[in-house]
């Protein structure tokens, strides 16, 4: 629906951008008092946690810029409708069928506050955050093992936490009876409900200062400027028509797959249709990913407002596609109670692959990214006591028409435990940490590089999960861009027991004295690696980044004997004669037009 | 060269501020605290032009020779410019085997706020072929596993001898607990590499988290050279014009240290030239008699930000400067990109911005005339008559009508406004940008800002400081009588001082505290060794203790002064309870049940010079004396003629009440209406902001 104003806006356009403003440095408050308060490594140093506000309506309205959130506030709607509410109420839930998939896997909390002045109902202050235990078959709540979502932790549904001002603590004390870490769970809640409060207090002020109706109706045009800007470049990149693009997942984590994301856009004069119907069924594993339609909608939306750092990433952006169309029984709306504990792989697989349907409409843009990795150990430290080690690796991302991919990074605003602090918190010593090198796609542009992890067990015993996405498939290449190196783990390399873990699994036992090598992979290139700069391929090399024989082989660059320089001659003369045909608009071991 | 501290004795001091257009000094008579200022402008190529110029011109004034200096105070940014440029020196990183990408990897995150579309990771300081690995490994104790590779560091020497680099940082895994390894590789390179400057990160920062410590340890020796230098060569034109006056420069924290302690770690200089303003802020506030101050500096192209309370400043150990965090003790500053010059612009989109691109002195607003053509700040003011059309003192004249085509062309047209509409929006805007930064420092930080009062200073500082009080409810607005030289006050009235810092982690219910008791000793010998090189005298030493703590489990502590004179039982007690409600006054809440750790230890040495007491204001003399012109201004009822005061003419104990402009040749006051102001008896003046109904 276009939104549009007959009337003179309440909120005129220099008051807007105050407010955008306003609402920014509120988020930034917001998060500031989670990361210095939090307890759980997972969300103090990781920092898996995301702050937003909302309308009434629950339409988000500025919030962290990542393409994963569903639309948190209308499932409370369904048990509390709006007029029960109250000022001083908190609402929580983390019940992803529930939601509609809203939140996607179970240890993710979110708590809202509806916010109030005067008895009117300004928006909602919401914090969400992925807590390290909730119960659950293992350690960590989430394993490749679980065959249900009962396994995967306590299921929280909408419920109200507070009623005006009053916190429900025998809820509370459920939960945190539920968690084998409830220290760290309850210090991390109190950090998420302070943050409410934080932003709470923010919007009143703001209400106070410019009028409640000034900034619902700063509001509706933050959400209209977004959804009118998404809209014109989705229209500038892509004509009409009806393009396709697939992908697969390799397996489950339980023997199954692969398993197929199809999608497609179908772009008319008046109406914008993404179909993920063609997509195959669920899984029995848990990659299963509980798709609300407002997901790929923002996974699109991002991608349209990239050129403009003024816009923010809301609800409006992903107004660009009119309807999103599932098939119960997929894998990207399952049925109850099917499990979800590894979306993560799916999630960004998607990522990709409307990255890859923009591709195939014409757009120019960016290649393929690695899903992330993470892993869980789990075991008794030297004292006797309880340790989870959950540990996100950072992988590299697609290259970009206008730059390389992006290299050792995980998700959005997820950062790695520094090695002072895994030595200092966990059982375990790192032998190595580093650039993974040629794991980046080649390409004019290169695909990010993932990053080598060593890890050494000090535990007497260590039970690892790991998951590790695009083994044989890996990150797609674009516009004649190769694909991204693969990622994989291997205990004790080099010695007589070395062994591969299986990519997706559980229950690897380690012992005291073993190491585990984790090479993750990398972007997909984009553009022809023959057309990179001679002096970049140099750089590469020199820095770790690009191998001498991959400098060779993928960009036809020759380097002068002691490896300092390029020979610029030799190098001329082979790219001449040696210029690989590009016969396919994407790249996955060969130039293909479709992956699967 | 005389002790500092007993030149105390000595008449004048001269203090200068290097900033990105403007030298400004001023010059202080100790005996009749009278004061001249001065401003040259900035020559970037090489500073200490400007800086000597600058002085120069102050001593003409008073009538003065180099010869009757007793100090030369300064506040540089030649450090943070190198930094924020990329403009240091080629630098080698040696760190431990396997972990070459340190800096590569950082974090390994996008920014929160960043689309990851569109996100490029920013080039780091020391490219990665300049990384070396050396063979070594300490346990998390500091016990050797693997001992250092010495074979490994003198070819590493030799190589980096052969490749002519000479900044070299070294920093291996967990040496903020046991340093040797990090002092036999240097021992070990500078035999090898006679010429070398080598950091150690367990001298630079000594704290946990092996990116920011490296981080911290390249930026050091990345501007270790030209800072040496720079210093060198103003110790030397000073020489050269016979004063025996010792060199006193600004750190981040707030303190002045001479010239060779500054050259011992660089980097600590970052914040050298904002950190004056804080210490001139603080000073003003509390002459006026406000010991709870936010200090705002405006100047061409950024707001520094920062906030005094119960006269003291706050230090971080948070920082960063431009795209790299700096965990060195820092003033808490926070600085946005919104200034005289910065430049606002429509995106197609339709969105209104402005800043942080500026047009700098050169070609400067608009209204300049020097060819800018883009619309800034100063040109919205010049729009709506808050600064009148001619500029210090009469001598430069500013084109209107250049402002109105800029204002047209690229805000007001875009957006389907009117000019003058327009350029309200740009100054809404800014505000909005500025009161964004005073909430970082304030809020954020658990402070309300409508208990405390505005310093506003920096060119522009006056024009904002009482909009931006409305904006955060703030009662009171201080505009001190020089307000683009107030940096160079705080330079003259600033203290010697150097923090001190020593991880000692304490956790209950076994709190060690003849342990405690032992880091302090150590950490007090060592500021005593310090108090010595700067020949302080006993009576003018001060030690402050601090503590960081942190809830069991938290990755973030928080700084409080230790509670008690002795280290006992009792003082730990208080420290505790003083943690949980800090704690609940920042965050909102404290908790009780769960066990408190002690992180850090710190000692702040402070060497105490006699203090400046500023000087008194003339009196007498009528208001209408000080009227010079009335103008047309734009204010929130419409356009309005309003008196123009002058200020040196604006006697103490003179009152008025808004709307008004107070010029000045540094400076122009914007008082809307509904305002009362009142001069106090150093010049200030005192706005007192009316209720908004």
């Amino acid at each position: 629906m276009e939104a549009g104003y007959m009337a003179e806006p309440v909120c005129d356009a220099v008051t807007l951008d105050v407010l955008l403003g306003a609402l920014r440095a509120t988020q930034g408050e917001m998060e500031a008092l989670i990361e210095r308060t939090a307890m759980s490594p997972f969300i103090r140093e990781k920092k898996d946690f995301f702050v937003a506000l909302f309308d009434p309506d629950g339409d988000l309205i500025v919030g962290a810029y990542r393409p994963s959130a569903g639309d948190p506030v209308r499932p409370i709607f369904g048990h509390y409708p709006r007029q029960t509410m109250r000022p001083g109420d908190l609402y929580w839930y983390n019940d992803c069928y529930g939601s509609l998939g809203s939140v996607s896997h179970s240890p993710d909390q979110v708590f809202l506050a509806p916010v109030f002045s005067n008895d009117q109902l300004l928006g909602f202050a919401q914090s969400w955050a992925h807590f390290a235990d909730i119960g659950g078959m293992r350690p960590g709540s989430i394993s490749p093992d679980c065959v249900d979502i009962f396994q995967e932790g306590i299921i929280v549904p909408p419920v109200r936490l507070a009623r005006e001002g009053e916190v429900n603590e025998e809820l509370l004390r459920t939960f945190f009876r539920n968690s084998r870490f409830p220290e760290l769970i309850k210090g991390d809640t109190r950090a998420c409900l302070a943050a409410l409060r934080l932003g709470e207090r923010r919007i009143i002020e703001l209400a106070e200062r410019f009028r409640a109706e000034v900034v619902a109706d700063g509001f509706r045009q933050l959400t209209a400027r977004s959804e009118r800007a998404a809209k014109a470049r989705l229209r500038a990149i892509i004509p009409t028509g009806r393009y396709h693009f697939t992908d697969e997942i390799e397996q489950d984590g339980q023997g199954n797959g692969p398993f197929r994301i199809a999608m497609e856009l179908r772009v008319d004069e008046d109406k914008v249709v993404l179909d993920l119907t063609g997509s195959d069924d669920q899984a029995p594993g848990p990659i299963n990913y509980l798709l609300n339609p407002a997901v790929p909608r923002a996974m699109l939306g991002m991608y349209l407002l990239a050129g403009d750092p003024t816009l923010p990433l809301n609800t409006g952006a992903g107004r660009a596609i009119d309807e999103v169309i599932l098939r119960d029984g997929s894998l990207l709306q399952p049925r109850w109670p099917a499990p979800l504990g590894q979306r993560g792989l799916t999630m960004m697989r998607l990522i990709s692959a409307t990255m890859g349907l923009v591709n195939a409409a014409g757009g120019e843009s960016t290649a393929a990214n690695c899903p992330y990795v993470i892993y869980f150990a789990r075991g008794l430290d030297p004292d006797g006591i309880p340790f989870l080690l959950t540990d996100g690796v950072g992988v590299g991302y697609g290259a970009r028409p206008f730059a390389d991919g992006i290299d050792a990074v995980y998700y959005i605003a997820q950062e790695n435990y520094p090695v002072e602090l895994m030595e200092h918190t966990f059982p375990v010593r790192l032998r190595s940490y580093g650039i993974n090198r040629d794991s980046g796609g080649p390409g004019r542009w290169r695909g990010g590089c993932g990053v080598v992890r060593e890890i050494e067990i000090l535990a007497e015993t260590a039970t690892i999960a790991i998951r590790i996405d695009g083994a044989s498939s890996p990150a797609w290449g674009v516009g004649g861009g190769i694909n991204g190196g693969s990622g994989r783990a291997i205990v004790n390399p080099g010695r007589p027991d070395e062994r591969e873990l299986d990519p997706l699994s559980d229950g690897n036992e380690l012992r005291r004295g073993d190491l585990l090598r984790l090479e993750t992979g990398g972007g997909g290139g984009w553009g022809h690696p023959f057309d990179r700069e001679t002096e970049k391929v140099l750089a590469d090399v020199r820095g770790g980044f690009v191998s001498r024989a991959v400098a060779e082989e993928h960009y036809g660059v020759l380097l002068t004997g002691d490896g300092l320089a390029v020979d610029e001659a030799a190098t001329q003369n082979f790219r001449a004669g040696n210029r690989p045909v590009v016969d396919g608009l994407f790249h996955r071991h060969g130039y293909r037009d479709q992956l699967t | 060269m005389n002790a500092p501290t007993d030149a105390t004795k000595m008449r004048y001091a001269v203090a200068v501020d290097t900033g990105g257009t403007f030298t400004d000094v001023s010059l202080f008579d100790r005996q009749t605290g009278r004061n001249w200022t001065a401003k040259a402008p900035s020559t970037p190529d090489d500073p200490s032009m400007g800086f000597m110029d600058g002085i120069g011109l102050a001593l003409e004034q008073a009538e003065l020779t180099p010869g009757d200096l007793a100090q030369v105070f300064h506040g540089t940014t030649v450090a943070t410019n190198l930094i924020l440029e990329g403009k240091g020196a080629k630098v080698a990183l040696v760190t431990t085997a396997g972990f070459k990408h340190v800096l590569e990897i950082g974090r390994q995150d996008i920014p929160r706020k960043v689309n990851l579309f569109a996100w490029v990771k920013p080039k780091r300081p020391v490219p990665p072929e300049q990384v070396f690995e050396v063979p070594e490994r300490l346990d998390r104790d500091g016990t050797v596993l693997q001992a250092l590779d010495e074979q490994a560091v003198r070819e590493t020497a030799r190589e980096l001898r052969a490749q002519g680099i000479q900044a070299v940082a070294v920093c291996f895994l967990h040496s903020f607990t046991e340093p040797k390894h990090e002092r036999r590789a240097r021992a070990i390179i500078l035999e090898e590499h006679p010429d070398a400057l080598v950091s150690l990160s367990s001298e630079v920062l000594r704290v946990f988290r092996e990116y920011e410590r490296s981080m911290a340890t390249a930026l050091n020796v990345y501007v270790m050279q030209a800072v040496t230098q720079y210093v060198a060569n103003l110790q030397q034109r000073l020489a050269d014009t016979g004063t025996a006056a010792p060199l006193l420069i600004m750190k981040s924290n707030g303190g002045v240290v001479s010239a060779p302690e500054v050259q011992r770690v660089p980097a600590h200089t970052a914040l050298s030239g904002p950190a004056a303003g804080v210490v001139g802020a603080r000073f003003v506030g509390g002459a006026a008699g406000y010991e709870d101050v936010i200090g705002i500096d405006i100047g061409g192209t950024s707001a520094d930000i920062c906030l005094v309370k119960d006269g003291q400043y706050t230090v971080s150990g948070n920082g960063r400067v431009g795209e790299w965090p700096l965990s060195f003790p820092m003033l808490d500053i926070h600085t946005v990109g919104t200034g005289g010059g910065s430049i606002a612009r429509v995106t197609k989109d339709g969105a209104l911005t402005v800043g942080p691109a500026s047009a700098g002195a050169v070609p400067g607003p608009a209204c300049y005339g020097r060819g800018g053509g883009e619309a800034t700040v100063t040109d919205a003011h010049l729009l709506l008559g808050h600064i009148p059309p001619y500029l210090l003192g009469g001598g430069m004249q500013l084109d209107v009508e250049a402002a109105k085509h800029a204002m047209a062309e690229h805000v007001a047209q875009p957006l389907g406004l009117e000019v003058e509409a327009a350029a309200r929006g740009v100054i809404a805007i800014s505000n909005n940008d500025m009161v964004g930064a005073i909430r970082v420092i304030s809020i954020e930080r658990g402070h309300d800002p409508r208990d405390f009062a505005l310093v506003a200073f920096g060119g522009a500082g006056p024009l904002h400081g009482v909009a931006l009080a409305e904006l955060l409810g703030a009662r009171t607005v201080i505009i001190p009588p020089h307000p683009g030289v107030l940096s160079a006050l705080g330079l003259l009235v600033s203290q010697l001082r150097t923090d001190y810092a020593r991880t000692c982690l304490q956790a209950p219910p076994d709190y060690n505290v003849a342990q405690i008791a032992a880091t302090f000793g150590e950490l007090e010998a060592e500021a005593e060794a310090w108090f010595e090189r700067e020949n302080v005298p006993p009576s003018a030493r001060k030690l402050s203790r601090f503590a960081s703590l942190r809830y069991r489990h938290q990755g973030f502590e928080l700084r409080l002064p230790w509670a008690g004179e002795i280290v006992d039982g009792g003082s730990v007690d208080a420290t505790l309870e003083a943690f949980h409600l800090l704690h609940e006054q920042l965050y909102t809440f404290a908790q009780r049940d769960t066990p408190v750790e002690i992180v850090t230890l710190h000692m702040v040495a402070e060497g105490h010079f006699d203090q400046i007491e500023p000087a008194e204001w003339p009196s007498g003399g009528s208001l209408s004396d000080a009227v010079m012109d009335h103008l047309p201004v734009s204010l929130a009822g419409g356009r309005q003629e309003v008196p123009v005061y002058d200020r040196m003419k604006l006697a103490a104990g003179t009152h008025f009440s808004g709307p008004g402009l107070v010029v000045q040749l540094d400076s122009t006051a914007l008082i809307p209406e509904g305002h009362q102001v009142s001069c106090d008896r150093f010049g200030n003046m005192i706005v007192a902001i009316g209720d908004k109904d």
